[in-house]
């Protein structure tokens, strides 16, 4: 109401201007009247309308109070003005207080039955309410007392059952709510802003004695409404809340109760009244606080999971407030009440988490400061015990909302207890109550198939987008059998982490390793629970807010503790037994073995790739666990079981490490070359779960990436690795890690390989029959690394043979021509071509490799080899040995790495040569062997050609090129005449890829004119359009290459298969040209041959 | 039962060259270290705790290092190279540096020995320039004792140790020779006490066990030569304990008195127990020569490493018979 004019301060001038109204409105009660002297009353100041109210207020009773039918608008205006008023002064006399009380309250009920509410318009009813709210606030603190006094009594009840029987009925919320604020006005605890009467506690007692009477009726209907239709809007169930606890917290005030004036004896002069009494005496209180505890647990149950969060906040409200003050009279509700604040700790409002902690911490501090409520902590630490009993069955038959909500509750109980909670599990029923609870919520769902299927070779490429995606996005959820949403596991995770924050670490992983040593049933959840424990200990992810909500300091586990908790809890996990755990069947192994030999390439591109999640994956090629036992009894099952348990002891090792941070580094020593172990691992689950280990362990440990952990602690690594390779029967995946390490490091790990690859090439030594397939593995990952690590510098790839011109980038001279020719020729007869190899098998021998005393890197060593290339030498005399292996698996690896082998050697040709000529008779060999290696061979042969160039040429000549021309000539009839399911063969495989390499290597061999002429003879029939198309196309590079060789000699062979223009000589004195493909018809070369003429001698065909 | 022979707890890899003595230091409270001297000069400091050579002095101007060993107070380290000097290094704060040197004119092999007098004073017996000589002086002011030369021709000198016996006479000397003698001299005296031919071949090593009178002694054969002293100070020579393999390169004593362990030229230690010599063990990793073994002399006993070095330029740790008496 903003003042247009100012307002009459004086009260004379106030009389005079209010009179008229007031003496009309008595006179004549209509709206019109009553509007009048409402409009009036606005422009008289506070101070003035306090002289006058006794008087204004007449007139407007008068109306209330005229007999008969009462016009409803009429009544709430006057109501309205009356609110006007009263909102304005105050009440100075318990008369005009009771009756004006009283008037309004008829106005509230109906005619006809005064107990109930009327059914007048909700205009009307929130008009009335407002001004009984407005009476109540205005009336005196001398006088306001007296209206709970017990003559009082049947009015005020019947105030009150009016109140709560709009609160509860009416339609309209806002009425409801207005009814119910009224009702806290009444028992003066009224929340709004203004000014309120602080009663003394004389004064509070007596209120809360008269409130005593109406309390069953008050506790009831407010526990329906909150229990009532969730659709009757929050605001109204907080008011209710509101009223309830407030109604409690009076009634059953322990100060109150305490000081005796609760029970004396009324006057006797009260007559039937005194029945409406209620004395407050232990025995009522007692039979009161039973009532109480099954409304409030009604509830609380009602409105815990509440959607609302003012609801919630209410509640902790609630649960403070009586905590606060009836904790005594109230004793056996403390449990649902601590249960409704615990519940509410986790709350996804901060609003009311944060109102719940203070509300928690006034607890635990009331807890310790008195000695008064000392079995609070008993209370909690036997809800918590009965709360783990009945878990593992809460678990099982509830939904999900309620699951999450019990778990909460769990959690809650844990973080109010606080460092009570070492207390609590030193009794040995609650810590097994305790842990055999989680066991059971937490068992894992192993059936599903994929788990076990899956393997880490899957996704080369994919997983090379990003090292860090790669193994988060794969990752699978861990199934549980008996709950699948998220939230619960983290919240289950939460509750470790907490238990481990507040609890004795070492009687906590005591514990749990007993379990997980106890039965295979639990071993996975205790691991679970134990790697969460670690990290709570340590106040890894454990909410920071819980360390202050007690007033006494948190013991905290010690670093030294910490250190010798994960220490024997590391120990157990990565003991043979926990560790080397069967993951795959033995029969796919071997499928899966051969299907990677005939995939070489896809090898190659992952060794390229730097990315640390690819390396993995080229290990699949050993076996798994040659000496666990055989894998064909265990199921699926079984595996799927194993495989978690890895995973899960893997995270582990990363939460230690997260626990421990850079103090985990020496016990790298310990835990880096397991976790590396599993890095390799063939199943994709736990391949990607250890490298995410060794993500989270070099974060922690303060590494910038996987592969510093690794190059920093490759000396712990090589380490266990070297001793295992002696002991390979016993760790057969020494290899692996070795290889694992070799992929993810770079050349400065050269100097340690070095002195491991001697292990390795012993341990190879000793056991060629053995293993010799799996160190061979290893030494092609050596390779592969000593490759990308030493590019060779001097590649004779790219020098060109010297002596081709090309035809057409110079004019033709043919003068020039001739004369050039002429002296060729002489030069050609006079010396002869020295093709003599002799001289070549006379390369003495590489000088012994002397590992001892002075080789590593002193400054006068120039006669030494650099150590990659000493390193190459010594595996590739071993290949030499193993060429010839009966096994053809281990031949193809064989191959594989004596390729990788010419590749670092060609850097030093004086190196290579030597090694070249020994191996070969072994490699020709294989040129005769089974179609698989004659290809891997071939490769070599090529890798060979392109780096020894002309230093094979007469070998080549000699004992290659007859062999392949011969088998060329001989397949190539059946090949012209083969289906298209011949191209599925390994014959087609084997021609194509001799015709894909052959071109090359008479390149680069820089062969002479017969063997070239072999090479094109052989190599014709493939030029026919009957032959399957990419056998022509490497034809094609064959002739390409042979062209680059000898341009014109290869026109002319061609030309004379087919020509298809004729040549007529510039002068009449020259012969005319005569070849015989002039004027043939086209036939099955035709194609081909004039394609190689337009592409190689566009300019000749033109002519 | 025989148990599966044991693996090293670990190797310390990356001396770059052999390893021709190892010296260990655990002082209470502080981190052990154990100290390694190569071929090439340097000097490894290897932490024990976190297995990695916190520190690497090169020493003797890359000459080999052929002997090492620190004081009582743990803060001197004295090294002897095949450059024909002795040196005294401070270790005090982490410093490593050269504060004194002894230069001993022998070109051979023979090992230094040294005996702590007092707490300041210590007395360094070497082999001389002469064939036959032993020098003796007294440090750190290097006053010389005694040049002690035998009256025949032994050869070389191939090994010394000093000790004091108990029974309050001076210093005394075991020294082994080329043609296979032992000899225990008398320093103070400067006389030989007792002569015997304990090999047909050069003496490599000896070790004396001071409290059971008792030594033993290898060379480049297939067995080990144990001997008693007696009341009158004569070296008695007792029962041999036959190798597979011949050659022995060094033999250290536990403290306890309860292993004899020797570093073998076929690239083994072998553990006997003191008493019977009675062969316990065969620890097998390397795979070269050992050139030296060390017994830790950590506090704690289930802390105490052997530590075997090599040619193949690794120290081999091992955690052997040192759980508790019952053990062995």
């Amino acid at each position: 109401m903003p003042p247009v004019m100012s307002q009459i301060d004086d009260p004379k001038i106030a009389f005079a201007y209010l009179r008229p109204a007031c003496v009309l409105l008595t006179k004549e009660p209509t709206l019109a009247n009553v509007e009048t002297l409402s409009e009036q009353l606005r422009d008289v100041q506070a101070a003035s309308l306090q002289q006058l109210q006794e008087y204004v207020l007449f007139p407007l009773r008068f109306v209330l109070k005229v007999p008969g039918q009462r016009r409803e608008k009429l009544v709430q205006a006057v109501a309205e003005a009356l609110s006007d008023v009263l909102e304005r002064t105050c009440v100075r006399s318990w008369d005009t207080l009771r009756d004006l009380f009283s008037e309004l309250c008829i106005c509230l009920c109906s005619p006809t039955d005064p107990g109930k509410p009327a059914d007048a318009s909700e205009e009307l009813k929130s008009a009335v309410l407002r001004c009984l709210d407005a009476l109540l606030h205005a009336a005196y603190g001398d006088i306001v007392f007296r209206l709970y006094e017990a003559a009082m009594l049947p009015g005020l009840g019947a105030a009150i059952s009016l109140l709560l029987a709009l609160g509860e009925k009416d339609k309209s919320r806002d009425i409801q709510a207005a009814a119910l604020k009224c009702l806290q006005s009444l028992i003066l605890h009224c929340d709004c802003t203004q000014e309120h009467v602080v009663p003394s506690p004389e004064e509070r007692c007596a209120v809360g004695g008269a409130v005593a009477s109406f309390l069953p009726g008050i506790t009831v209907a407010a526990a329906r409404i909150i229990t009532g239709d969730l659709r009757q809007g929050h605001a109204v169930t907080v008011r209710a809340i509101k009223v309830w606890s407030r109604s409690v917290g009076l009634v059953m005030d322990d100060a109150q109760l305490q000081s005796g004036q609760s029970c004396k004896t009324p006057s006797p002069d009260l007559g039937r009244i005194r029945q409406l009494l209620v004395q407050r005496t232990p025995d009522w209180v007692k039979a009161t606080a039973g009532k109480l505890c099954a409304l409030l647990k009604r509830i609380i149950s009602c409105t815990s999971a509440h959607q609302h969060w003012r609801v919630r906040l209410e509640m902790v409200e609630l649960a403070d407030h009586l905590l606060a003050t009836c904790s005594r009279s109230l004793k056996e509700c403390a449990g649902p009440l601590l249960e409704a604040l615990v519940g509410a700790i986790n709350d996804d409002e901060p609003r009311v988490r944060a109102r719940c902690e203070v509300a928690l911490r006034d607890v635990s501090q009331r807890n310790q400061s008195g000695t008064s409520s000392k079995n609070l902590t008993d209370v909690l630490s036997e809800n918590l015990h009965s709360l783990a009993t009945s878990l593992p069955r809460l678990m099982r038959t509830s939904d999900d909302q309620k699951k999450l909500f019990v778990l909460n509750v769990f959690l809650g109980y844990l973080k109010v207890l606080g460092p009570l909670v070492s207390v609590v599990l030193n009794s040995a029923a609650h810590l097994d109550r305790i842990s055999k609870a989680l066991m059971q919520v937490l068992e894992l769902d192993v059936m599903d198939v994929r788990v076990v299927e899956e393997r880490s070779y899957t996704d080369p490429v994919e997983s090379s987008s990003g090292s860090l995606d790669s193994y988060t996005c794969h990752t699978h959820r861990k199934q549980f059998l008996y709950f699948t949403d998220e939230k619960i596991f983290s919240v289950l995770m939460e509750i470790c982490r907490t238990l481990g924050y507040y609890g004795n670490i070492y009687l906590l992983t005591d514990q749990l390793l007993d379990l997980y040593r106890q039965s295979l049933a639990y071993r996975k959840q205790a691991a679970m629970v134990l790697n969460e424990l670690v990290r709570g200990a340590a106040g890894v992810a454990v909410a920071a807010q819980a360390k202050c909500l007690d007033g006494s300091e948190r013991r905290a586990a010690s670093q030294e503790d910490l250190k010798a908790a994960v220490v024997s809890v590391m120990e157990e996990y990565t003991s043979l037994n926990n560790w080397h755990l069967v993951t795959v069947s033995e029969e796919t192994d071997d499928d899966r073995q051969d299907q990677q030999l005939l995939s070489p390439l896809r090898l190659q591109s992952i060794c390229r790739s730097e990315i640390i999640s690819n390396s993995a994956s080229s290990l699949q090629v050993i076996p798994s666990s040659p000496t666990s036992p055989p894998s064909s009894s265990s199921t699926i099952h079984q595996l799927n079981s194993n495989i978690w348990q890895l995973c899960i002891q893997l995270e582990g090792v990363a939460c230690f490490a997260q626990a421990l941070r850079r103090h985990f580094r020496p016990l790298l020593m310990t835990s880096l070359y397991p976790v590396l172990e599993k890095a390799g691992e063939e199943t994709l689950l736990v391949s990607q779960a250890a490298l995410g280990a060794m993500m989270d362990i070099s974060e922690a440990c303060g590494y910038s990436s996987p592969k510093e952990l690794i190059s920093d602690n490759s000396d712990y690594l090589l380490n266990d690795v070297s001793v295992n390779l002696q002991r390979l029967s016993q760790h057969p995946q020494a290899p692996r890690v070795l290889m694992v390490m070799l992929a993810h490091s770079d050349r400065s790990l050269l100097p340690l390989v070095r002195d491991i690859v001697q292990d390795v090439l012993m341990a190879l030594d000793l056991s060629y029959d053995h293993s010799a397939a799996l160190f061979c593995s290893v030494l092609h990952a050596l390779m592969k690394a000593l490759a990308r690590w030493f590019p060779p510098t001097c590649c004779r790839t790219s020098k060109s043979p010297g002596f081709r011109t090309s035809a057409e980038q110079e004019d033709f001279d043919v003068c020039q021509f001739l004369l050039d020719y002429r002296k060729q020729k002489e030069l050609a007869e006079g010396i002869g071509i020295e093709v003599d190899e002799t001289e070549d098998l006379d390369v003495p021998p590489p000088p012994p490799e002397s590992e001892d005393a002075d080789d590593v890197g002193g400054p006068d060593m120039k006669a030494e080899l650099p150590s990659h290339l000493s390193i190459t030498k010594d595996v590739m005399e071993r290949c030499i040995h193993l060429l010839s292996d009966p096994s053809l698996r281990l031949r193809l690896k064989v191959l594989d790495v004596l390729e990788q082998c010419v590749y670092v050697l060609s850097e030093r040709e004086d190196e290579l040569l030597p090694m070249a000529h020994r191996c070969w008779p072994a490699l020709l060999q294989r040129l005769t062997d089974d179609p698989l290696a004659v290809l891997r061979a071939f490769r070599v042969l090529c890798t060979l050609g392109e780096t020894c160039g002309d230093f094979l040429r007469s070998r080549v000549s000699k004992e290659v090129l007859p062999k392949l021309g011969s088998s060329l000539a001989r397949q190539a009839p059946i090949s012209a005449k083969a289906g298209p399911v011949y191209t599925h063969t390994l014959a087609y495989k084997l021609q194509l890829a001799v015709l894909q390499g052959l071109g090359s290597l008479c390149q680069r061999l820089d062969l002479g004119e017969a063997d070239l002429d072999a090479v094109c003879e052989a190599c014709l029939p493939y030029l026919s359009c009957r032959q399957p198309i990419r056998l022509q196309e490497a034809c094609l590079s064959v002739f390409r290459h042979l062209i680059q060789v000898d341009p014109d000699a290869f026109w002319f062979t061609l030309n004379e298969i087919h020509c298809p223009s004729s040549y007529t000589p510039p002068h009449p004195d020259l012969q005319p040209v005569q070849l015989s493909g002039m004027g043939r018809p086209r036939d099955e070369y035709s194609d081909n041959v004039l394609k190689l003429l337009r592409e190689e001698f566009g300019s000749d065909s033109d002519r | 039962m025989a148990r599966p022979a044991p693996s090293p707890v670990y190797t310390l890899r990356g001396a770059g060259a052999p390893l021709n003595t190892l010296h260990f230091r655990c002082p209470a409270g502080d981190t052990p270290l154990l100290f390694s001297g190569s071929a090439k000069g340097a000097i490894h400091m290897w932490d024990l705790n976190s297995r990695r050579a916190e520190q690497v002095v090169e020493a003797h101007c890359g000459n080999s290092v052929i002997w090492l060993s620190t004081l009582r107070s743990g803060e001197t380290l004295i090294s002897q190279g095949r450059d024909m000097q002795v040196c005294l290094w401070d270790l005090k704060d982490g410093r490593s540096e050269v504060v004194d040197s002894v230069w001993t004119g022998s070109v051979g092999f023979c090992q230094c020995s040294v005996l702590e007098t007092s707490p300041s004073n210590f007395l360094l017996a070497f082999a001389g320039p002469q064939t036959e000589e032993i020098k003796i002086v007294e440090m750190p002011g290097k006053n010389p004792v005694c040049s002690l030369v035998p009256d025949a021709q032994l050869g070389m000198v191939m090994c010394v140790q000093l000790w004091k016996p108990d029974s309050g006479l001076g210093p005394l000397l075991f020294a082994g020779y080329e043609d296979g003698s032992l000899l225990l001299w008398d320093v103070t005296q400067r006389s030989e006490l007792s002569r015997v031919k304990a090999h047909p071949e050069p003496v490599m090593c000896l070790t004396f066990d001071p409290r059971r009178l008792r030594g033993v002694s290898g060379s480049c054969e297939k067995k080990l030569s144990s001997w008693m002293l007696d009341s009158q100070n004569n070296i008695q020579l007792q029962d041999c304990v036959m190798l597979v393999n011949p050659g022995v390169s060094q033999l250290r004593v536990r403290d306890d008195g309860r292993l004899l362990a020797s570093a073998g030229w076929d690239h083994r230690v072998r553990v006997f127990g003191w008493k019977k010599l009675r062969p316990l063990a065969v620890l097998q990793y390397h795979t070269d020569m050992v050139l030296s073994v060390a017994f830790s002399d950590h506090q704690d006993p289930r802390q105490r490493l052997l530590a075997a070095g090599s040619k193949d330029q690794r120290i081999s740790l091992w955690s052997i018979y040192n759980q508790g008496p019952d053990t062995v």
